[in-house]
């Protein structure tokens, strides 16, 4: 029942912010069409760390507790985080061509992103490949999930520090009309209810999944 | 029982007599260094201006990557031996096994180190006078921080079906802060020789340092408390 009116309330919002980004929002006056891109953007970064954040909690308490549905809950995470920041660097340079004339640059907070997403990927690569001996392949990715979060601000001052001249985000807290702020507003929330939404699934399906390999396990004994 | 700074120090004592006999680690890491080298020097053409602009990274990238190669083989006889947990259980906690190895590990990367800057200062005329005394800092902090990080992803590979090329996949992205500081604070040292005596170079230099401590201390602490559940028997 739960799941059923979550699915209702995320697919009635994400169309609501598709409206809301193409009719509500105003085109902006200097960067036109094309700024639109922003409320898919931002709010896919946004929904990426917070899903490496549910991995490094989830990877604490599977370290302390050991058990089974918080390391299915980190996995799903991982997964998911490494979709959104997918999102996030495609829509990136889909904007810095025409406004910065290049798609990329080595600029803190795409670095940042780009080395985030690498650290990711490799924890799938961690449970994708580390077959021997499933606890520890349980284990180990919680490790590393632990030690790719707490690395994540400082791969952020390191960059900052290594090419301070190349900051070229907008910054934040620029004043920006009220229907975009709206706009932007119901987008991270899509975003957040969507990814809530993957995450359940997710995590059910992995569940499901090791319960099955160990039914079969002991049908075999 | 003797306590968790004599368990270490024999542990480390354990493999330094092993490395010592075979050399099996130093040997081929020192000549993959050479090679590196020669490779970098073809690919660069590094003399004159280009040794300060691209000299540092050099350096640095023959480092990390010699030093993936001794990392790899941070528990190798452990796991040629199936003697794991035998090891394990010489302890009480894990904690001295891991200070031994990251230890062991630490004095591998200086003596390579060491090795591959007497390398490259022959081999592209780079002379360093008190500017050294910069330099220390950063050698010391930068093998500091790869050994802690280093020796925790080695344990993290031992089981591992792809053991060869899980520890740069996890290490290279991991290590990013590392690198940046490490090259940015050896080329602020570089861009000092040739000048004479020694300049204060407090304000590109130190920001870098104090960052590579951070990130060392931070990894270091966490190590030690990772280390534990990535040994830790099934």
């Amino acid at each position: 029942m739960f799941s059923q009116i979550l699915s209702v309330c995320v697919f009635s919002i994400m169309a609501l912010a598709i409206w809301a980004v193409f009719q509500y929002a105003p085109t902006e006056r200097e960067m036109g069409i094309v700024q639109r891109i922003f409320y898919f953007h931002v709010p896919a970064a946004m929904t990426a760390f917070g899903a490496f954040f549910v991995v490094f909690f989830s990877s604490i308490v599977y370290l302390k507790n050991k058990q089974d549905r918080w390391d299915c809950l980190a996995l799903g995470a991982a997964e998911l985080g490494v979709l959104f920041s997918t999102i996030n660097l495609l829509t990136g340079p889909l904007w810095a061509k025409p406004i910065w004339g290049v798609y990329w640059r080595w600029e803190p907070r795409l670095t940042t992103m780009l080395i985030t997403f690498a650290m990711y990927v490799a924890y799938l690569i961690i449970r994708a490949y580390a077959v021997s001996n499933i606890e520890h392949v349980k284990r180990v990715a919680s490790a590393f999930g632990i030690v790719a979060f707490v690395n994540v601000p400082l791969v952020y001052f390191s960059v900052d520090l290594w090419a301070p001249e190349q900051q070229l985000h907008p910054q934040r807290g620029v004043p920006i009309a009220a229907e975009m702020k709206h706009t932007l507003y119901l987008c991270y929330l899509a975003f957040g209810l969507l990814f809530v939404y993957l995450l359940r699934l997710r995590t059910e399906l992995e569940e499901s999944l090791r319960h099955m390999a160990k039914l079969r396990i002991h049908h075999h004994e | 029982m003797p306590n968790s700074l004599q368990q270490t120090l024999a542990l480390l004592s354990k493999d330094a007599v092993l490395e010592w006999r075979t050399k099996e680690r130093l040997t081929p890491t020192v000549f993959f260094v050479l090679l590196m080298l020669l490779v970098f020097n073809f690919a660069f053409e590094i003399g004159g201006a280009a040794l300060i602009e691209m000299g540092p990274g050099v350096l640095w990238a023959t480092y990390v990557f010699s030093s993936l190669f001794g990392l790899n083989q941070t528990f190798s006889i452990e796991r040629e031996n199936n003697s794991l947990d035998a090891v394990l259980l010489a302890t009480a906690t894990p904690t001295p096994l891991y200070l031994s190895k990251m230890l062991g590990n630490l004095l591998f990367l200086l003596i390579v180190q060491i090795v591959s800057l007497i390398f490259f200062a022959v081999f592209f005329n780079l002379t360093l006078g008190s500017q050294l005394l910069y330099l220390v800092p950063i050698l010391l902090m930068g093998s500091a921080g790869l050994s802690a990080i280093g020796t925790l992803f080695a344990a993290m590979s031992y089981n591992s079906r792809l053991r060869e090329f899980m520890m740069p996949l996890l290490l290279l992205p991991v290590i990013v802060p590392l690198v940046i500081s490490c090259v940015e604070g050896t080329k602020s040292v570089f861009e000092q020789t040739g000048l004479g005596e020694l300049n204060y170079l407090g304000n590109e230099w130190w920001p870098h340092l104090q960052l590579l401590s951070v990130y060392t201390i931070v990894f270091t602490t966490l190590s030690i408390m990772l280390f534990e559940y990535v040994v830790e028997e099934s």
